[in-house]
């Protein structure tokens, strides 16, 4: 009936609406209520709303809006919105406008010689890759390589930047498939022109088999690491502190010729799970989450060794991190194309507060974006990477600038997006507007 | 009562005389009476009755004149209202004798029937030589009444309406009927009460004819009587005798309705109903819609047909009812359906009314068996011919698979990497990994021989004992070839960094133990895969065919054939095919750790196809291709014989409980065998069209599988329970797709992820696809 009607007299039914936004300055648009068709579209309100800051300044560029009623996504005509919703279109309504969270920029691809299987980027000055050549690289920007992590005999898994406040030193540590994990130090501030080569100042041995994750506390004094030998490993990270190390470094003078490299042996085992750890996160000092192909996801007691909550979700799972509202929700993918979010502060439900199953394939990658509590990407085998908030169901872009399996991916510079493939690429997608 | 009142009121008006003739006569006897008499004389056959009657002689004679006169006059009427074509009759009797007229007996014929039968009729009924009477013309109201009233008589006139005719009743019949109507007697002499004559008083007489005093009986009412009145009454009270019942008349009844239902007729046994005919329906109706109504093209197309085809009933439009023809075929019609119904025997026959879905087994739903593999996610993409074998890694960590193209390849089994490759030079027939997750060693089965592979997998302690194991003094290798018979020598292998066991013939499947220093080799080859590989390659095509089938012929060949290329190798297998018969050295058992190879102490009957190690204890099971057949090694002797009635069967697995094994069939059957059970399959699965290449158990996961030429995999829940009471619960989950054939092959070879839901499926198009749940 409301359709017809509007179909009849055009644009007879309206809405009363009042824009507001938290964007700054350029994108402000003046608070007056306004009427607007109710029919409109998101992208009809984009090109409302465009117009509206254009009139107001010459040189304003038109840019794609997203429209928030009431802390949800409009994805179809308003009209329909306000139905399913069952929000009263009397009242004047208050839409919130967002820029689009979409890539603009496709920076070049950083070319590796292999599959390029770990990213991080939660260093602004940099980013380190780690690739199935047994390389750890780092990269100033697109296409600029600074430093190559040289020592690991087997393909890399995992990269972890270990302190990455204003020092110019920084540390990095890296996993490998030959049970080993080492730690790097290198200095980010000298120019560079040629990548230079550069060897671990520590190699932690105690894995029995590949060791698939490695996450640093906070303090940057300690890492952890989980493996396929079901065990997750604490690791200090000074270079100077036990007395065994030192023992193992007499060990390794007479072996290796040049840099004197320690060894270190884990500090603390966390044992539990049953099956190869995948995933590994340290977000508090105190707690570390864990996510496992025995289909579970634990949070770790850190003083005690002891595991705390486990949440089953039935499916093989393959990435973890921790964080959005709180620094509590864990989004985890695994071995099915949905990704996964749980809120352990509810009490007696594994069940998942949230699903998105857009992706056809295994989610590899998930991450949340440092600022924002609503933002998390994932990546997967399909090829895609796929952007999301919590606010709505579907994806608020999809960057499928990969040809073949997505390994890795994680946010860069807070509006950036770096991931890896199969294809032995690093792309860039940069510009993001996540506030 | 009332025919005789008739034949008195005929009589009447006939002959007075006759007026009391015998009374035990009938109508018709007295009829014919009367005819005879009338014609002989009629004195005669009066006089005797009047004698018999005695007492009222004394009115004949008045009786007499009058009844004469009035049947004189009733008789003129009778001629004046006679039709025409009886008229003349009457006339001739007429003037013969009166009394001969006076004795036509009654005209009408038509007997004691409801006269209003002939209420529309235009006659009254039959005379006696069947010609119709026909009714007098009825008077109108008024002129009967005018003549009544002129008729000082009309008042004696009564109308019978059986002869259709008026009577005027004579003074003594008046007189009768005032009698009787006063209840009295109906003539004037009779006495009611005459004197009583004891005619047989015995008081006084010498010979009384009985001489009982009265019983009581007689004087009192009957006991019975009155029981039977008491019965009536209490009946009649309780309403069980209905008075005024409603008479019961023919309704309308349905001319198309069923009357199978019929009571008296379904009680018959053996009575079937006819058949009902088709209802007519829209299309014969005399005007029927138009678009029941065949254009001329189809009526054309309908002479085109055979004549069985062609429609029985072509739509015909009439504008109305009256211009509607006779149908023509109403008559064959009617007879092909009497000879329907009278031909055709009508049998009753039972239907089973199953529903079939009852038939089906109660198996839980689907939902509730997850997880099992139902999508394909991962794509091993390397190899450039088919995959004939996979095998996973005890950790499911890694994945080895073995080529046609003659490689061996490891991959990564979560990203799809190829992490290692082998040149083996031969096509792959069957690649295993040590079952121990620590021993990081693939068998590989390439041609005739089995190479034992160090993946260099695992830290360097592992590798060091991996190294040991695979280290083999050349010294002792070359005593083993020594021995009398070579069956198996164990070589190093430089190039690829491991041990080669050559072997006398090609073997097809490797398999361990489960502690992983045991494992055996099967070659089922012998003479058959010979001959077959000759006749693919060899330049004896067509001689050889015949071969295949029969050892004998064999012989003969090789005899008559002696010398060439091809033939020396048939002799050479030839005479190990007969050795192999008696020592079964088809199946071979190898020992890692002392480089050890030993032969089933066990004579073979038929060809073995494939060989496994029971699960946990030292059993041993050998798959013929007829038979499955279980050894206990530590006794060395056959626990069981498992007859699995296939043509060929072509895999076997062992259930982890290790009670229960599946054989797959060359000709898409699987058996499913309980031995606690019998030693006949459990249950046989027949789904695929095509060859099954492989059957696999998972290990801790309720699932089988099997893989097929035909392109896919199919996937069953196969729960066993320790309840030894409980049979297994077999059911079908999933058909898994997506690889295509390629040279008449489909999927090679399957196996589970030792850990989760998985399947890993090698097809012959080069592809492995990884299944998840």
């Amino acid at each position: 009936m409301d359709m017809a009607e509007d179909g009849g007299e055009g644009s007879a039914r309206r809405l009363q609406v009042r824009f507001v936004t938290k964007l700054n300055e350029p994108f402000k648009v003046p608070s007056t209520a306004i009427a607007i068709p109710a029919d409109l579209n998101r992208f009809g309100l984009s090109s409302l709303v465009n117009a509206l800051l254009q009139s107001n300044d010459d040189d304003y560029k038109p840019e794609p809006f997203d429209f928030l009623i009431d802390g949800e996504f409009v994805r179809m005509p308003l009209e329909q919105f306000l139905l399913a919703k069952g929000i009263s279109a009397e009242r004047i309504l208050e839409i919130e406008y967002t820029r689009v969270v979409a890539p603009r920029k496709e920076e070049d691809p950083c070319l590796h010689d292999d599959w390029v299987s770990a990213v991080d980027g939660s260093s602004s000055r940099f980013f380190l890759t780690g690739c199935y050549d047994g390389l750890g690289r780092v990269w100033k920007d697109a296409g600029l390589c600074t430093h190559i992590l040289e020592g690991h005999s087997d393909a890399v898994t995992s990269v972890s930047v270990i302190n990455s406040t204003g020092m110019e030193t920084v540390t990095v540590a890296t996993a490998s498939k030959d049970r080993t994990l080492r730690l790097w130090k290198l200095n980010t501030e000298e120019p560079i022109k040629h990548p230079i080569r550069i060897r671990a100042y520590k190699i932690l041995r105690g894995h029995k088999s590949a060791v698939q994750s490695v996450a640093a506390q906070t303090s940057g004094e300690m890492v952890c690491s989980g493996s396929w030998d079901c065990t997750i490993n604490l690791w200090q990270t000074s270079d100077f502190n036990a007395e065994d190390d030192l023992v193992s470094k007499k060990r390794k003078v007479g072996g290796q010729v040049e840099d004197s490299q320690i060894e270190g042996e884990a500090f603390s085992t966390l044992v539990g799970h049953t099956q190869c750890v995948s995933s590994v996160a340290w977000p508090q000092r105190e707690t570390i989450y864990s996510a496992s192909w025995d289909h579970s996801t634990r949070k770790w007691d850190v003083e005690t060794g002891k595991s705390l909550t486990d949440i089953f979700c039935g499916k093989v799972l393959n990435c973890l991190d921790v964080g959005g509202e709180g620094s509590a929700l864990i989004a985890a993918g695994g071995s099915d194309p949905i990704l996964r979010v749980w809120d352990p502060r509810k009490p007696t439900t594994s069940a998942p507060v949230f699903q998105f199953a857009s992706h056809t394939s295994w989610v590899s990658a998930c991450k949340w974006h440092d600022k924002s509590r609503f933002h998390l990407l994932s990546a997967s085998y399909d090829g895609s990477v796929m952007l999301w908030d919590l606010r709505t169901a579907w994806p608020l872009s999809v960057i499928k600038s990969h040809s073949d399996k997505v390994l890795s991916a994680d946010w860069w510079k807070s509006d950036s997006v770096i991931s890896g493939g199969a294809d032995s690429k690093l792309c860039i997608s940069s510009e993001i507007p996540v506030q | 009562m009332t025919g005789k009142k008739k034949a008195t009121k005929q009589n009447n008006h006939e002959d007075p005389s006759e007026k009391f003739p015998s009374p035990t006569a009938s109508d018709s006897d007295s009829d014919s009476d009367y005819q005879d008499s009338s014609t002989d004389d009629d004195d005669s056959s009066f006089s005797p009755d009047s004698q018999s009657e005695s007492e009222p002689e004394n009115g004949s004679p008045e009786n007499d004149v009058s009844g004469d006169s009035e049947a004189g006059a009733s008789k003129d009427e009778v001629h004046d209202e006679d039709g025409g074509n009886e008229s003349s009759d009457l006339h001739q009797g007429g003037a013969e004798s009166d009394s001969s007229e006076d004795e036509v007996a009654p005209r009408n014929t038509v007997g004691d029937v409801p006269l209003k039968w002939y209420d529309d009729e235009p006659h009254i009924g039959y005379d006696i030589k069947g010609k119709k009477i026909k009714k007098k013309e009825k008077q109108d109201k008024l002129d009967s009444f005018l003549a009544n009233v002129d008729d000082s008589k009309s008042w004696r006139k009564v109308y019978d309406e059986y002869n259709d005719e008026v009577v005027e009743l004579t003074k003594d019949e008046i007189k009768l009927i005032g009698r009787l109507i006063k209840n009295r007697a109906p003539h004037a002499d009779f006495d009611p009460y005459p004197d009583y004559v004891d005619w047989f008083k015995w008081e006084d007489a010498k010979h009384p004819l009985s001489n009982a005093p009265e019983p009581k009986r007689r004087f009192i009412p009957s006991k019975w009587e009155d029981k039977r009145v008491v019965q009536l009454v209490r009946a009649i009270r309780k309403g069980l005798i209905p008075f005024n019942k409603p008479k019961e008349e023919d309704g309308p009844y349905l001319l198309w309705g069923d009357d199978s239902g019929s009571t008296e007729k379904a009680n018959h046994l053996a009575y079937i109903p006819a058949p009902k005919r088709r209802l007519p329906g829209n299309d014969e109706s005399y005007n029927p819609p138009l678009e029941y109504i065949p254009t001329q093209e189809e009526i054309n197309s309908y002479q085109l047909m055979y004549e069985e085809d062609r429609p029985k009933f072509i739509p015909k439009r009439f504008t109305s009812m009256r211009s509607i023809p006779a149908y023509e075929n109403a008559m064959k019609d009617c007879f092909e359906r009497c000879l329907d119904l009278y031909l055709c025997p009508r049998v009753r026959k039972k239907r089973l009314n199953i529903d079939p879905e009852s038939l089906k087994p109660k198996l839980p739903s689907r939902k509730e068996l997850k997880p099992y593999p139902i999508t394909c996610y991962i794509e091993y993409k390397g190899h450039e011919d088919a995959v004939t074998s996979i095998s996973i890694e005890a950790s499911g960590q890694w994945m080895a698979s073995g080529s046609s193209d003659g490689t061996v390849r490891i991959w990564e089994v979560e990203t799809g990497r190829c992490l290692r490759q082998w040149e083996v030079g031969e096509a792959v027939s069957c690649i295993a990994w040590n079952p121990l997750p620590d021993i990081h060693i693939l068998a590989v089965s390439v041609g005739q021989d089995v190479l034992l592979l160090n993946t260099c997998l695992g830290d360097e302690e592992e590798q060091k004992r991996i190294k040991d194991l695979l280290w083999v003094d050349p010294s002792t290798a070359s005593d083993d070839s020594g021995n009398k018979a070579p069956s198996v020598s164990w070589l190093k292998d430089d190039k690829h960094e491991g041990l080669r066991l050559r072997h006398f013939k090609t073997v097809t499947t490797v398999e361990w133990h489960r502690k992983g220093d045991y494992f055996s080799t099967v070659m089922p080859a012998d003479i058959l895969f010979e001959c077959y590989k000759y006749m693919i390659h060899g330049p004896y095509r067509k001689q050889t065919v015949k071969l295949v089938v029969d050892y004998i012929f064999v012989s003969c060949f090789v005899i008559g054939l002696n010398g060439t290329r091809g033939i020396k190798c048939y002799t050479r297998t030839g005479f190990s095919l007969t050795s192999s018969l008696r020592e079964s050295r088809a199946v071979l058992i190898h020992q890692l750790s002392k480089k050890l190879t030993q032969k089933l102490p066990f004579k073979l009957h038929g060809l073995a196809v494939r060989s496994t190690f029971h699960p946990s204890r030292s059993i041993f099971f050998v798959c013929t291709k007829k038979s499955v057949r279980v050894y206990d090694l530590l006794k060395t002797k056959v626990i069981k014989k498992l007859d699995t009635g296939l043509r060929e069967a072509s895999s076997i697995a062992v259930h982890p409980g290790g009670d229960n094994l599946i054989v797959g069939s060359k000709e898409g059957k699987m058996c499913w065998f309980d031995m606690d059970l019998s030693s006949k399959p459990y249950k046989i699965l027949k789904c695929h069209p095509k060859d099954i290449n492989n059957v696999v158990f998972h290990r801790s996961y309720p699932l089988f599988a099997s893989c097929s030429d035909d392109c896919t995999a199919y996937v069953f829940h196969g729960m066993v329970y320790s309840d030894l009471n409980q049979n297994p619960l077999i059911v079908p989950l999933e058909i898994l797709r997506g690889h295509t054939s390629s040279n008449g092959r489909g999927i090679l070879d399957c196996k589970f992820h030792p850990r989760q839901p998985w399947l890993f499926t090698a097809g012959a198009d080069k592809l492995i696809k990884l299944y998840c749940h």
